[in-house]
């Protein structure tokens, strides 16, 4: 058991509101920066897996709408907040470490 | 000539569910004429020994209203046997429709049933305003057999406009929705159609409109149908409930048509809500009503390696360690305490899609010699071969391979005595193939190759008699296709020739066959030889022909009307 600190970005890499594509063990991600925050989640929209660097829309309040269906998920949790119940979004914890954005993986 | 048309020595599945036999089938102007042994002579012959000879298959749950209008064929639904379509499913029809709610209907269809806009936008010219007009332009340009419900959200757009989605009915508006519906059952609808899933929205995020329709009012618009006795009623509520049976039985009550309800499925996360709904609906057929569970013959299967997957990301560690660099987490799953972490995290986290069961996922595909005795078994049978423990099995396999073994799973559909009695059962109806929709996602338009294939040739859970009529009769008698599904003179001639040893659905695969080149994905089958429609080859050993011999399939109220008028 362990845990795993992957550095995707440097701190200040991303302008507000910025999407960029990170590959973390041969999956697809994006590590996206909103209103100050830093969010890791799936590529792929777990409703019709849309490609969400296309399709995703970030909005206020830490959310993200996949434009394909309108289908809206917090971006912190997952949980797919329109339609309420739907198939969570999966994402990741993300830390800054000095100047690195990283995503923290624990096992 | 005697006849158009003579298939000589098939072995004759007459839709009837009865045993099949060996004959000719004689076609003349479009209808069978004579089954037997034929001697006359035909202008067209073709040997059919050694294959099976079918009425063709009527897929009743589609969405290819908008394609049928740039597509004849609703490709790929002769690729499949299917010569006759049913479109209007799930609240959604092009029709009826008048200047300035073109859009909203649109922005339903986009997120719905995932047709692409720009597809729409090229593709539908609305030169209609009632549904017997839309019907109209179909008319000697199709090379299949349309037939259509009338969809409940144009219905109350065209009464209501925008505020449709904002807002209940009022007492007059369901008035001119029940005028709506009459004259599209009139005009040739096979029945109505209605949506209250919660999660179906428009494009702009706002409900589709018939989600804002109280039962009042909907129950109004049923009883157009009841009291004309004509038509179905199909729904979608949602999520599955077992209470939305009281629902389907007092409408059935009411309206004394039958109704049609989404859906009915196997699940390993839920694996007794099929059971408790065939319970739930026996006491409507039993009280003399008819309610029909759709369900697929498709199984929602998944391939997968430990490099790559997905379908443990419910579980946060197996999550996390699917996104480390390969060999760390190599390590990881060599680790004892980390498999007991993972194999927690199976038995104890609740309300999960994935079944959390070692007898579903098998190993498909192992790349060492020594491990090909594994392929085909499941992880628990591949531990009981190894005398390990399940999670040891699979990851001590996965990790042998350098995590390349493929593995399969299915979270629905999986379960092969449960599809059996479901697929078997007198009160579901098979198919929701939903050709026309979610094109850029998938293509079931081989729910029947699926079915004769899968579930008849290789998990033989029934007859061919049975799948056949499953396929054509049934569903022609609860939608009143009046001389379609039976292999029988006097029937109209759509027929399937395909052969039982070999007849399947490919995986689907993309083309850019929509309007504006948009992309979508399509299904080729293998092993259906012939489909005709109407005496007339449309689809000769997998290539079309050409012809248009396809009929709009109207209504019995439209009959009436015309003999009236």
């Amino acid at each position: 058991m362990g845990v795993s600190y992957i550095p995707v970005a440097r701190v200040g890499e991303l302008n507000s509101g910025a999407m960029k594509e990170v590959d973390l063990g041969g999956r697809q991600v994006l590590l996206a920066f909103v209103e100050g925050n830093y969010f890791a989640f799936s590529r792929q929209c777990p409703h019709e897996e849309a490609d969400l660097k296309e399709a995703g829309q970030l909005l206020v309040g830490g959310q993200i709408r996949c434009n394909n269906h309108s289908y809206c998920f917090d971006l912190k949790s997952g949980e797919c907040s329109l339609p309420k119940g739907g198939a969570p979004l999966t994402v990741l914890p993300v830390e800054e470490r000095g100047e690195e954005v990283c995503i923290r993986l624990e096992w | 000539m005697a006849y158009d048309l003579v298939i000589r020595g098939g072995r004759v599945v007459d839709g009837s569910g009865l045993p099949s036999y060996v004959a000719d089938v004689g076609v003349k102007d479009g209808k069978v004429v004579e089954v037997g042994k034929l001697k006359d002579g035909a202008a067209k012959s073709i040997d059919a020994s050694g294959l099976a000879v079918s009425p063709g298959f009527i897929d009743h749950h589609t969405h290819l209203d908008a394609q049928m209008l740039w597509d004849p064929y609703g490709t790929c639904e002769p690729q499949h046997g299917v010569t006759s379509v049913v479109m209007g499913n799930c609240g959604l029809s092009l029709a009826p429709v008048k200047q300035g709610i073109e859009d909203a209907i649109v922005k339903s269809f986009v997120r719905v049933e995932a047709i692409p806009r720009i597809a729409l936008e090229q593709g539908v010219k609305w030169n209609w305003h009632s549904y017997g007009e839309y019907l109209d332009n179909l008319e000697g340009k199709v090379g299949i057999n349309v037939g259509g419900l009338v969809g409940h959200i144009a219905v109350r757009h065209h009464a209501m406009g925008e505020e449709a989605v904002e807002r209940t009915a009022t007492g007059t508006e369901v008035q001119k929705m029940k005028g709506l519906v009459l004259d599209a059952m009139e005009g040739g609808a096979l029945g109505m159609s209605t949506n209250r899933n919660d999660r179906h929205m428009r494009e702009d995020g706002k409900p589709v409109s018939s989600r804002l329709a109280d039962d009042d009012e909907f129950f109004a618009l049923c009883d157009v149908l009841g009291e004309r006795n004509a038509g179905v009623i199909e729904t979608i509520l949602g999520r599955n409930k077992v209470e939305h049976f009281e629902w389907y039985h007092q409408l059935a009550k009411r309206t004394q048509r039958p109704i049609l309800w989404q859906s009915l499925q196997h699940r390993w996360s839920e694996p007794n809500l099929w059971r408790e709904q065939l319970e739930a609906v026996e006491p409507i057929f039993k009280a003399g009503y008819q309610a029909y569970g759709l369900t697929h013959t498709v199984p929602l299967v998944r391939h997968f390696t430990l490099k790559d997957c997905q379908i443990f990301d419910e579980f946060p560690t197996w999550k996390n360690l699917m996104f480390l660099p390969v060999e760390v987490r190599k390590q990881a799953f060599a680790d004892a305490d980390t498999r007991t972490k993972l194999q927690y995290e199976i038995d104890n986290l609740r309300l999960t899609n994935y079944h959390k069961r070692w007898d579903i996922p098998k190993v498909e595909k192992c790349f060492k010699p020594e491990n090909q005795k594994f392929v085909g078994k499941t992880i628990a049978e591949m531990a009981a071969m190894r005398n390990q423990k399940p999670i040891d099995a699979f990851l001590d396999l996965a990790l042998d391979e350098n995590l390349e073994t493929i593995f399969w799973n299915a979270n629905n559909g999986g379960d092969w005595n449960a599809m059996g009695e479901i697929l078997r059962s007198p009160y579901v109806l098979i198919g929701t193939s939903d050709a026309g929709a979610h094109v850029l996602f998938g293509a079931d338009f081989g729910y029947g190759t699926i079915l004769l294939g899968l579930w008849v040739r290789e998990r033989q859970v029934m007859s061919l008699e049975q799948a056949i009529h499953k396929l054509t009769f049934h569903p022609a008698s609860i939608f009143g296709l009046q001389g379609r599904g039976l292999l029988r003179p006097g029937y109209a001639a759509d027929i399937t020739i395909f052969d039982p040893k070999t007849v399947h659905a490919e995986e689907p695969v993309w083309a850019n066959d929509f309007p504006a080149n948009t992309k979508r994905m399509v299904q080729k089958s293998v092993g259906v030889h012939y489909t005709i429609v109407n005496g007339r080859v449309i689809h000769e050993q997998g290539r079309m022909t050409g012809d248009l011999p396809g009929q709009v399939i109207r209504g019995p109220l439209y009959r009436q009307h015309k003999a009236a008028a």
